[in-house]
C-alpha cells in the first residue's frame, strides 16, 4: 500500500507495523507528529499498545527502559533538548541492554531557539552506547524503525533512527507501508532471554564491582562490532522481503572516484544529483552516504576510501573547539592509513539552512582546486 | 550454582549479557553490619492513657474504621460496662490529649463510642469470662462506679450483691443527669447488660439502717461505692426558707418525674455540674434562671461544654457573686443578696480564690433558689475505724481501704467527681478484689495492667482477654505529637453531630445531642492517628531497602523483621506512621 506520508508519520507506521507494545513520549517540535498518530492509532485500535503519558523527556524514556525491562517493546522518540534531557538514561538503556528503538528529529539546539534541522543533538549522544542510523527520506524511515527492532534485538543494544527536521519530518512523499502480515514473517515478536519475571525473581541493574565492570563494558564494546554486521544483514534481508535493501553505508560511483563526497541523512539527496551532473561531465567523483554512525562502520569507510585522493566532508553539526563531526571521524579512522586520501571538512547547513545542489557544487568545486584544505572545518553557505 | 555462596565468574565469557542476578545474596548476611536494630513495639496512645474509665480507645476507633461497629462495642465492654452512658456524658478528656488536637482538631472520640455503642447487636450481651468461684462480693451503692466493680466481678465468676438505697440502680446517672443528656431507657439497657450476668440488685436497701453493716461480714469482700448524696450547705439559717432547694435534691425530683413547682425566677448558687444541670432543667420547666458563681468561668468546675450550651439556651451566668444571704418574707425566699468580689491568691485546688469588695452588696429577686456549691459523702454508719479524711473514704491506688476486704471508690473516695473516674475506681477494685479473693496480691498485676501513667487500669490486660499485640506496649511509654510522621496525614474536618434546636429542647426533655451517621463514623475514625499501635499498613514492609521485612501472621504483629539480613538502617521505624517501632541497641 503506497501512502503520500510526512516523515514523521511514515515513523509512526513502522513503529505500528513493528506491533510496538509500549509507547511513552513527551511533545517536542519537530517530533511531536509521530506520537501523536501513534495515539491516534491507540486510541482506534489499530495499535494495540500501551500509551503512556509522561511529564518529560527523562520519564518517556524510563518508562521506556521499565518496559523493555519487562520484556516489552517499546517506543519513543524526541529532539533537540528533549533528547538532551533524556542523556543520563541513554547510558542507562544501553548499559541495560535494552533493545529500545527510538526516533529523533534533528534540530539544533538552543539558544538561540530554532526549530530546525542539525545533527548536533543526536551527535552529542555519541558516547551513549546507541547504535544511531541517519536515513535519507520518508520510505527509509519507515523501513529504519522496523529494521532497528529486528537490528536492536539481536544485540540487544538500543537504536537510535535520527532524521532531518522539516527536510523529512514535516515533508511529504509517496512511502510504501508493507503488509502487517509480510511485517509479522520478517520481525519476531520480543523475545528476551532476560526479563523481569515474577515467576523468575531477578534483580536487574545492580551493583558490579572492579572486577567485573570493565568485562561487562567490554561485553558491550563487542555488541556494537557484531551489530557493524548485523545491521548490514538485516538492510539485506529487509531488501530480500520488501525489495529496498539498505547498509550500513552506500557507496554510489567510488569505485574509480578520485573525490568523494560524504554525507548523511537528507543532504545526501542533493549530493546525488550534484555528483551524478558532474560525472556526467567527466569528473571521477564518487558519492559516499554515510548511513550507520554508530557503530562506526570503520573497515568499510577505509575500504572505500583507499583509492580516492580527496574525501570531502559535508557537516550539518560542529563539535565545538574541533571539527564538524563526520569529518572527524573519517580523519580518525583513516589515521595510520598509507593510502588516505586528502580529507576536506565542510560545515553548512546548520539551524535549517539548506544544502542546496550549488552549495555541494561549490564544495566540490573548491576541494577540486585545492591540493589540501585552508583550514580543518570551511564553513560554508553564510552571509558575507 | 548454591544460593548459600557467592558466584563466581572466572572468565569473561560466563558473565551474563545483561547486569542481571544469576543467584541470589542471601549468603550475603548484612545483619552483622547492623549495631542498633528496630523492633515493634506498640506504645500507649495518649487517649487510652487519658481516659480515666481506661477504654482501649484506638482499638475501638481501628474497629470502626474497619467497618465493624459491634467489634468496636465488644472492645468498649471489655472495660467499660457503660459505653452508651459514657458516649453521652463523659466530658471527654481522651480528646483533650489527642494528639490530632495539634494537628487539626482532635478525635471526637465521645461521639464514636456512642456510635460504637448504638451499634451494639441487639440480642447480644456480654459473657461471663470465668466459671462460678462461689465467692460472694457484696457492692454498696449502684452509681457507675458500683455498677462497674459489679459487671467486672460477675464476669470474673463472682456472686456479686449490689445494695441501692434507692428505688432503682444507677445512681448520679439515673437521679442527677437530667434526661436531655442521658436519656433513661439507655441507662437501663445498660444497667440490664449487668443483670443479665446475674448480679443481684437490691433497691430501697440501705446498708447502715436496712441492713446492718454486719451483714457485710457474710461477704468475701465489701466495696463501698455510696456516692455524694449531701448537698453542702450555705451556712445560713434563711437556708430553710420555702422555696429553697438543694441541686441534687431537684435533679432527683426531676428525673422521677415528680416535677417541681418552680417560680417565675430561679436563681441558682454554684458552678459546677449540677448547677448547670438543674438550671438547665429549671429553664425547661418554664422558669428564667440565673447562675451565681463565686469565682470566674474559667475556675468553674463544670464541663466546658455543659456552660456553653447552658448560655446558648438562655441561662445568664453571674461571676464573682459571693453569697450573703437569702431575702425572705414571711419564711419564704423572695431573692439573694450577694456581695462582688475579685480573684485573689490560689487555693491548694490551683484555683483562685474569691476576695468580696466589701460594700458591694447587691440584691436579684427570686421565687427559687436552688443550691448546688457541692455534694459530700454521709459516712456516718461506717465502722468509725475505716479511715477518712475531708469526708472521703481513703482508699490505695486499687480501691483498698484500712479494713482488709473493704474496698471503696466512686464519688465517696475521689477527689474528683465523674462518670469516668467512678468506672475507673470501680475497675481498679474490681481487679484487687478478684486478686485478693484468689490470694494474689494486685501488686503482682499492676505492671501489667496499668495503661501509661495516669492511673487507668484494664480489666482485659488483668484478665488477659485483649488483643495480643495490645499487651506489647510493656514500656508503658506514651507517644507524643513529635514522634508520628505527619507525611501520612492529611487535614480533615472533624466531623459533628447533630444537635436540637434550642425552640425544641425547650418543648421538654428530649434528648439534645445526636450521633453520628455511618457515613461520618467512618470518615471520623479514619482521622485517627492510631497513635504507637501497629495498623499493618505495611509502611515498613514496603519501604526496608533490604526486604527484611516480611509478613508472617504468626507473629503478633502481623511483621517479621529478619535480623540475618537487617542492617540497621532505621528507615521502617522513620517511615512507621504512628510510631509502632523504636529502634534500640544490639
Amino acid at each position: 500500500m503506497k501512502k503520500v506520508l510526512m516523515g514523521n508519520h511514515a515513523a509512526s507506521w513502522g513503529v505500528r507495523l513493528s506491533r510496538v507494545k509500549m509507547i511513552a513520549a513527551y511533545p517536542i517540535t519537530p517530533q511531536t507528529h509521530i506520537v501523536e498518530e501513534l495515539s491516534e492509532m491507540c486510541a482506534d485500535g489499530s495499535l494495540d499498545a500501551k500509551f503512556l503519558k509522561v511529564e518529560s523527556e527523562h520519564s518517556a524514556m524510563a518508562s521506556v527502559i521499565a518496559a523493555e525491562t519487562t520484556g516489552v517493546r517499546s517506543f519513543t522518540a524526541s529532539s533537540s533538548n528533549g533528547l538532551a534531557l533524556m542523556h543520563e538514561l541513554l547510558h542507562w538503556a544501553a548499559g541495560a541492554r535494552l533493545p529500545i528503538v527510538m526516533v529523533n528529529v534533528n534540530r539544533a539546539l538552543a539558544p538561540g531557539w530554532n526549530i530546525w534541522a542539525d545533527q548536533s543533538d543526536s551527535l552529542s549522544q555519541r558516547d551513549t552506547g546507541w547504535v544511531q542510523l541517519y536515513v535519507e527520506d520518508n520510505q527509509e524511515v519507515l523501513d529504519s524503525v522496523i529494521q532497528g527492532y529486528r537490528v536492536a534485538e539481536q544485540v540487544n543494544l538500543p537504536v537510535m533512527i535520527c532524521y532531518d527536521a522539516f527536510y523529512l519530518s514535516h515533508t511529504y512523499e509517496p512511502v510504501d507501508i508493507p503488509d502487517q502480515e509480510q511485517v509479522d514473517q520478517w520481525l519476531p515478536p520480543f523475545a528476551p532471554e532476560y526479563f523481569l519475571n515474577p515467576e523468575n525473581p531477578q534483580a536487574f541493574n545492580g551493583l558490579v564491582m572492579p572486577d567485573n565492570y570493565m568485562e561487562m563494558r567490554f561485553n558491550l564494546h563487542q555488541a556494537h562490532e557484531k551489530a557493524k554486521t548485523v545491521v548490514n544483514d538485516v538492510g539485506s534481508a529487509f531488501g530480500e522481503r520488501f525489495g529496498r535493501s539498505y547498509g550500513a553505508i552506500e557507496a554510489v560511483s567510488c569505485e574509480d572516484a578520485e573525490l568523494i563526497v560524504i554525507t548523511s541523512s537528507s543532504a545526501t539527496s542533493p549530493a546525488r544529483i550534484v555528483t551524478q551532473q558532474l560525472r556526467e561531465k567527466g569528473m571521477k567523483i564518487g558519492l559516499l552516504k554515510v548511513r550507520m554512525f554508530r557503530p562506526f562502520p570503520t573497515e568499510e569507510i577505509r575500504e572505500i576510501l583507499a583509492n580516492a585522493k580527496k574525501a570531502v566532508v559535508i557537516d550539518r553539526n560542529f563539535s565545538w573547539g574541533k571539527s564538524g563531526i563526520f569529518a572527524d571521524e573519517i580523519r580518525s579512522v583513516m589515521a595510520n592509513q598509507s593510502d588516505a586520501p586528502v580529507i576536506f571538512g565542510y560545515v553548512a547547513g546548520l539551524g535549517g539552512k539548506s544544502i542546496t545542489p550549488a552549495l555541494i557544487q561549490e564544495i566540490v568545486e573548491e576541494a577540486d582546486r585545492n591540493d589540501r584544505p585552508e583550514a580543518l572545518s570551511i564553513w560554508k553557505g553564510m552571509k558575507a | 550454582m548454591p544460593e548459600e555462596e557467592p558466584i563466581v565468574y572466572d572468565t569473561q565469557s560466563q558473565l551474563p549479557e545483561k547486569v542481571v542476578s544469576e543467584g541470589s545474596m542471601l549468603w550475603n548476611k548484612t545483619g552483622s553490619w547492623r549495631y542498633i536494630k528496630p523492633r515493634y513495639m506498640n506504645k500507649v496512645p495518649p487517649c487510652n492513657q487519658g481516659c480515666p474509665a481506661g477504654n482501649d480507645i484506638e482499638n475501638f476507633i481501628q474497629q470502626i474504621g474497619l467497618g465493624d461497629p459491634a467489634a468496636a462495642w465488644r472492645i468498649l465492654k471489655e472495660e467499660n460496662p457503660f459505653p452508651k452512658v459514657c458516649g453521652r456524658v463523659c466530658y471527654h478528656p481522651c480528646e483533650s490529649v489527642c494528639n490530632r488536637d495539634e494537628f487539626d482538631r482532635a478525635i471526637a472520640i465521645h461521639a464514636l463510642e456512642r456510635f460504637a455503642a448504638e451499634h451494639a447487636p441487639p440480642d447480644e450481651r456480654p459473657a461471663k469470662l470465668r466459671p462460678d468461684s462461689s465467692k460472694r462480693v457484696a457492692i454498696v451503692g449502684s452509681g457507675p462506679a458500683g455498677l462497674t466493680a459489679a459487671y467486672h466481678l460477675a464476669r470474673m465468676g463472682h456472686s456479686v450483691t449490689v445494695f441501692e438505697a434507692k428505688e432503682k440502680p444507677g445512681g448520679l446517672m439515673r437521679y442527677g443527669i437530667p434526661g436531655y443528656r442521658l436519656p433513661q431507657d439507655v441507662l437501663e439497657a445498660e444497667i440490664d447488660d449487668i443483670r443479665s450476668l446475674g448480679v443481684k440488685m437490691k433497691c430501697k436497701q440501705v446498708v447502715g439502717r436496712d441492713v446492718a453493716w454486719d451483714e457485710m461480714k457474710a461477704f468475701s469482700a465489701v466495696f463501698l461505692s455510696i456516692g455524694v448524696h449531701k448537698n453542702r450547705l450555705l451556712g445560713f439559717a434563711s437556708e430553710g426558707a420555702r422555696g429553697v432547694r438543694s441541686g441534687l435534691e431537684f435533679l432527683d425530683s426531676v428525673a422521677r418525674g415528680d416535677v417541681p413547682a418552680l417560680g417565675e425566677k430561679t436563681v441558682i448558687v454554684g458552678g459546677g455540674n449540677a448547677a448547670i444541670d438543674a438550671a438547665r432543667c429549671a429553664l425547661r420547666l418554664g422558669s428564667e434562671v440565673s447562675i451565681y458563681y463565686h469565682r470566674s468561668r474559667k475556675e468553674m468546675p463544670a464541663f466546658e461544654e455543659e456552660v456553653y450550651e447552658a448560655e446558648r439556651e438562655g441561662v445568664a451566668i453571674h461571676f464573682l457573686a459571693q453569697p450573703v444571704d437569702i431575702i425572705t418574707e414571711d419564711n419564704r425566699a423572695v431573692g439573694f443578696q450577694f456581695r462582688k468580689a475579685l480573684l485573689g491568691e490560689q487555693d491548694p485546688s490551683g484555683r483562685r480564690t474569691p476576695v468580696p469588695i466589701p460594700g458591694t452588696e447587691f440584691d436579684v429577686s427570686a421565687d427559687t433558689i436552688i443550691t448546688a456549691i457541692g455534694e459530700t459523702s454521709d459516712l456516718a454508719w461506717l465502722p468509725p475505724d475505716l479511715q477518712t479524711e475531708q469526708g472521703r473514704i481513703v482508699i490505695d491506688q486499687f480501691g483498698l481501704t484500712n479494713h482488709p476486704g473493704v474496698f471503696a471508690g466512686g464519688d465517696t473516695a475521689l477527689t474528683t467527681h465523674n462518670v469516668a473516674y467512678a468506672i475507673g475506681s470501680g475497675k481498679a477494685a474490681a481487679c484487687a478484689i478478684d486478686s485478693s479473693l484468689n490470694d494474689k496480691p494486685i501488686e503482682n498485676f499492676q505492671d501489667r495492667i496499668i495503661v501509661g501513667g495516669k492511673g487507668a487500669v484494664s480489666v482485659s490486660r488483668y484478665l488477659e482477654t485483649g488483643k495480643a499485640h495490645a499487651a506489647n506496649d510493656s514500656s508503658g511509654q506514651v507517644v507524643a505529637f513529635s514522634e508520628l510522621n505527619l507525611n501520612y496525614f492529611e487535614p480533615q474536618a472533624r466531623r459533628k453531630t447533630q444537635k436540637l434546636s434550642i425552640a425544641e429542647r425547650m418543648t421538654g426533655f428530649e434528648e439534645v445531642n445526636g450521633g453520628l451517621s455511618d457515613q461520618h463514623a467512618r470518615l471520623e475514625a479514619d482521622r485517627c492517628f492510631h497513635c504507637g499501635v501497629c495498623t499493618l499498613c505495611d509502611n515498613c514492609y514496603v519501604f526496608c531497602p533490604d526486604v527484611a521485612v516480611t509478613k508472617n501472621s504468626q507473629m503478633p504483629e502481623g511483621y517479621e523483621i529478619v535480623y540475618d539480613y537487617c542492617k540497621g538502617c532505621g528507615i521502617c521505624v522513620y517511615e512507621c506512621p504512628r510510631s509502632a517501632m523504636i529502634m534500640e541497641d544490639e
